[in-house]
């Protein structure tokens, strides 16, 4: 947490997601911004992974957050409000990856690799190899590389990663074990 | 020609099984497999600090939206001196049905002049077994615990009478705490999550679902 940026946000506000959620529907939209300042970085990096770029996982957190207070009101679960963003995030995700399916983002990641200058062979090896893997996982389908991403960057065991997504333990696996063919395929040079 | 991982491989990228529990002559691929696993990338994603109030402005507006404000003028609780004048109610159709419906019972007679906004509408379930039932939806903020059905006689229905604000209400019923069923009678609505709830709409000349 970046000290200092949550001005006249209440950090400590103890209240829970449901009660917040009630608070806001009764019209204390203000209160909405503890909600923001809670879940904003909770799948930053969900996000990130799955259309392959910071500044696209931005936008998406974004657009999620103001959507589910649009919605609001469709909230059946107060209580579980992040994971009904996690929903609302998700489909915001896919649309996109849906959308942009040709086009390919080079990561922030790879974009400071390319640009650091001294490292060793093995680092620079290392680099080339989370590189390779990067582009490799934007190859996948958007169901192969959601369960890529929740699995092994977020390292979600598949019964949580079910409860997330609504999709069964065993299709999860499927999707990852050919996943997994996949990107042994794209990453043939590099492993 | 693809190369497929052997399934034990795929296991043991799945954490399910160790490299050293593979058979030898599988070791070599396990081994390319960890390497592969071995690149996944961590980082944690840190997102701008502006976002917070990107989406605070955003959503401050949104909120003036007149959509919005007419909803919470609907939604709003407010004190209303009711005269009740109630119609039967057509509990047989419910039971007969054999399933979920919302019917209305009554519409409260508001003072003279002013807007009757708020109809009494009877939700009905049918749930043998059911140890609790509640109704939750758009009108009490999808609260499992705030409207609880009773039970009428043995036969395992589940009656409550709601006041609703006129408008259209989406509901489901919560059955034990934990299995959400859309009224079985009424036509549902996915809520873009890939769940399904009824609608209602109540208005000055009664309830129907939709």
């Amino acid at each position: 947490m970046i000290p200092g940026r949550k001005a006249g946000v209440d950090s400590k506000d103890a209240a829970t997601d449901g009660q917040i959620v009630r608070a806001v529907l009764a019209g204390d939209v203000e209160r909405y911004a503890v909600l923001v300042e809670r879940h904003r970085d909770r799948y930053a990096r969900y996000a990130a992974r799955m259309l392959g770029s910071h500044d696209a996982a931005e936008d998406a957190v974004q657009d999620a957050l103001v959507r589910a207070f649009d919605r609001l009101a469709d909230c059946r679960e107060p209580e579980k409000f992040a994971g009904w963003l996690f929903l609302i995030l998700r489909n915001r995700c896919f649309a996109e990856r849906r959308r942009d399916q040709r086009e390919s983002r080079l990561s922030d990641g790879a974009a400071d690799a390319i640009a650091a200058p001294e490292r060793s062979d093995r680092a620079v090896e290392q680099r080339e190899r989370i590189n390779a893997l990067a582009w490799a996982v934007e190859q996948l389908t958007p169901e192969q590389r959601e369960a890529f991403v929740l699995k092994h960057v977020e390292e979600l065991p598949y019964e949580e990663i079910a409860l997330m997504t609504g999709a069964t333990v065993g299709s999860l696996k499927m999707r990852m074990h050919r996943a997994y063919d996949r990107l042994r395929d794209l990453m043939k040079e590099h492993v | 020609m693809t190369k497929t991982y052997h399934q034990l491989v795929k296991n043991l990228l799945d954490g399910e099984l160790a490299l050293a529990d593979l058979p030898p002559e599988l070791r070599a691929e396990g081994e390319e497999a960890l390497r592969l696993a071995g690149a996944v990338d961590r980082t944690p994603v840190a997102l701008s600090p502006a976002l917070d109030a990107r989406v605070m402005a955003t959503v401050r507006r949104h909120a003036e939206a007149p959509a919005r404000r007419a909803w919470r003028w609907l939604a709003a609780p407010r004190q209303i001196e009711l005269r009740l004048r109630v119609r039967p109610a057509v509990l047989a159709g419910a039971l007969a049905a054999a399933a979920a419906l919302v019917l209305l019972v009554s519409r409260p007679q508001a003072p003279i002049g002013a807007p009757p906004d708020v109809m009494f509408v009877r939700f009905v379930l049918h749930a043998p077994g059911a140890k609790r039932v509640t109704v939750a939806g758009t009108f009490n903020q999808w609260d499992q615990n705030a409207a609880p059905l009773v039970p009428a006689g043995t036969g395992g229905v589940w009656t409550t009478t709601l006041a609703l604000p006129v408008g259209q209400h989406q509901y489901a019923f919560i059955v034990d705490g934990r299995r959400w069923i859309a009224d079985p009678a009424a036509p549902a609505v996915n809520d873009g999550f890939g769940r399904r709830n009824s609608v209602v709409a109540v208005t000055t000349q009664g309830a129907r679902t939709l």
